[in-house]
């Protein structure tokens, strides 16, 4: 928390983010000027429920939930977005605002388009209106996903999933993670949380300590994921090639 | 009144010169119960506008297993994958209650989402709605009771048709919810002794439309809340 903008926030290209890397040279070099790199930090808050977002979010090295808060006060993550997409997507589908929270989980950088710019540019109907919404259909596949194993795997499944799908989009293989903070994101107790986290380490394929996870074996912790993550991870992949685009 | 386009809100919401367009490529199909739409990982041929039916999309297991994600009626279209790009999706749509719809041919849909700005914006704003309705239901599966569940799951039918009864067997709701069958009885039987609904013989007649609001959770009404913002006609109650 607090953290300053690391060095390499500053230097690295925006293409660090997937959407942007697929972006046709002369896109890109119309929007590059509209990209402004930002630190996301832990545990900040990118847009609230019924407010209207002001800038769309291209993740670098952070990782954003984005999750709903029940009136009871439980949550659920229904989606992660890390560099393979963008926070913000009511800014070219409609509406403006959503029903949804969307906090930065895993610390790190990106880059940020204001509003107004983003639907102009997403209006001339060019690579970036395509690149978005592909990623917008991944995006649901990835809630859908979500619904059906809430309703049919098990926490360790789950947790597995979770940790698989974060590692994808970080750099290396340790995570800054409370397991109060998995227990929101998932929506299940902290001691379930404990449990599955528990039986992972038993088996080799995390180490657990002060809020720090490390994956120690991706493979069997892979093993331990249920069909969620790779189909997500397939859909995701066909979504990303250029030739899905007709 | 089945081969009304103006049944479907964003058929009824086109301009005037788009449907001049649209008018001669629209087919009226009859969409009877259990018609598969599409099937995951399949390219689709067709988007469908409904009328009278009602689609469930439903993501099916490696087991088996189902849970449906989303309903779709006459305030929305089935095939946003067409659109968003990809041509398919891991999910699969089948006609919950049978009726009628009308359909485009893929070619002709992309042609127009390309180069009409009021088709892509009103189909952008639907697939937003769509989204808000995924989230939701994954909220739902994950921290509320099959009672206040089946209570959402009535009423998002409901809004889709016209009067208040439904044919709907409690194998078919429990395989939509992704439930065993026994808890679909149970939480159907306290329904009915609370008087909000009757069931016999594979018809649900709402009979308190306000208990089942007061009994569902709050995601019935968050989604309701983002269908009428987004999309043009109000949902009929």
């Amino acid at each position: 928390m607090g953290a300053v903008l690391p060095a390499v926030g500053l230097t690295a290209s925006p293409r660090q983010n997937h959407l942007l890397a697929g972006l046709s040279a002369a896109d890109y070099d119309r929007v590059a000027d509209a990209l402004e790199a930002v630190p996301m930090r832990l545990g900040e808050r990118l847009y609230e429920p019924g407010v209207q977002l002001r800038h769309a979010y291209f993740p670098g090295t952070a990782v954003v939930s984005l999750h709903y808060v029940t009136e009871s006060g439980a949550s659920a993550q229904t989606t992660g977005v890390g560099r393979e997409g963008v926070v913000g997507i009511p800014l070219f589908m409609g509406g403006g605002t959503t029903s949804s929270s969307a906090v930065v989980h895993t610390g790190g950088h990106g880059w940020r388009m204001e509003r107004r710019r983003l639907t102009q540019e997403f209006s001339r109907g060019d690579t970036l209106q395509k690149v978005l919404l592909r990623y917008t259909q991944a995006l649901m596949t990835q809630i859908t996903q979500t619904a059906a194993c809430y309703r049919h795997h098990s926490v360790e499944q789950q947790l597995s999933s979770w940790l698989m799908a974060t590692l994808d989009r970080m750099p290396d293989t340790e995570m800054v993670m409370t397991q109060e903070l998995l227990g929101s994101l998932l929506g299940v107790r902290r001691e379930s949380i404990t449990q599955a986290a528990c039986r992972l380490q038993e088996q080799g394929y995390i180490r657990y300590r002060r809020g720090h996870i490390s994956v120690t074996n991706a493979q069997g912790l892979r093993g331990c994921a249920c069909e969620c993550y790779a189909v997500v991870k397939t859909e995701m992949a066909r979504l990303a090639q250029p030739e899905v685009v007709r | 009144m089945t081969h009304d386009h103006k049944a479907n809100h964003l058929l009824a919401a086109l301009p005037d010169a788009e449907w001049l367009r649209w008018a001669p490529q629209l087919e009226a199909v009859e969409l009877p119960l259990g018609r598969v739409l599409y099937e995951s990982g399949v390219a689709l041929t067709h988007i469908y506008f409904p009328t009278t039916a009602i689609v469930s999309l439903l993501y099916v297991m490696e087991d088996g297993a189902s849970a449906e994600i989303a309903v779709v009626g006459r305030e929305g279209l089935v095939g946003v994958s067409l659109f968003m790009g990809g041509e398919s999706t891991p999910s699969r749509a089948v006609v919950q209650s049978a009726g009628y719809g009308f359909r485009l041919r893929a070619a002709a849909l992309k042609e127009e989402f390309s180069n009409s700005s009021p088709v892509l914006h009103l189909l952008l704003r639907y697939t937003q709605a769509l989204i808000t309705q995924m989230a939701q239901t994954a909220v739902c599966n994950r921290h509320h009771t099959l009672d206040q569940q089946l209570c959402r799951w009535l009423l998002l039918s409901l809004d889709r048709l016209d009067g208040a009864e439904l044919v709907m067997t409690q194998e078919l709701i429990a395989n939509m919810l992704g439930v065993r069958r026994e808890g679909v009885t149970e939480a159907a039987l306290k329904l009915q002794r609370a008087g909000l609904i009757s069931y016999a013989r594979g018809h649900i007649t709402a009979l308190d439309r306000a208990g089942l609001e007061a009994r569902s959770c709050e995601c019935y009404a968050v989604v309701k809340k983002e269908y009428d913002r987004l999309l043009p006609d109000r949902m009929a109650v």
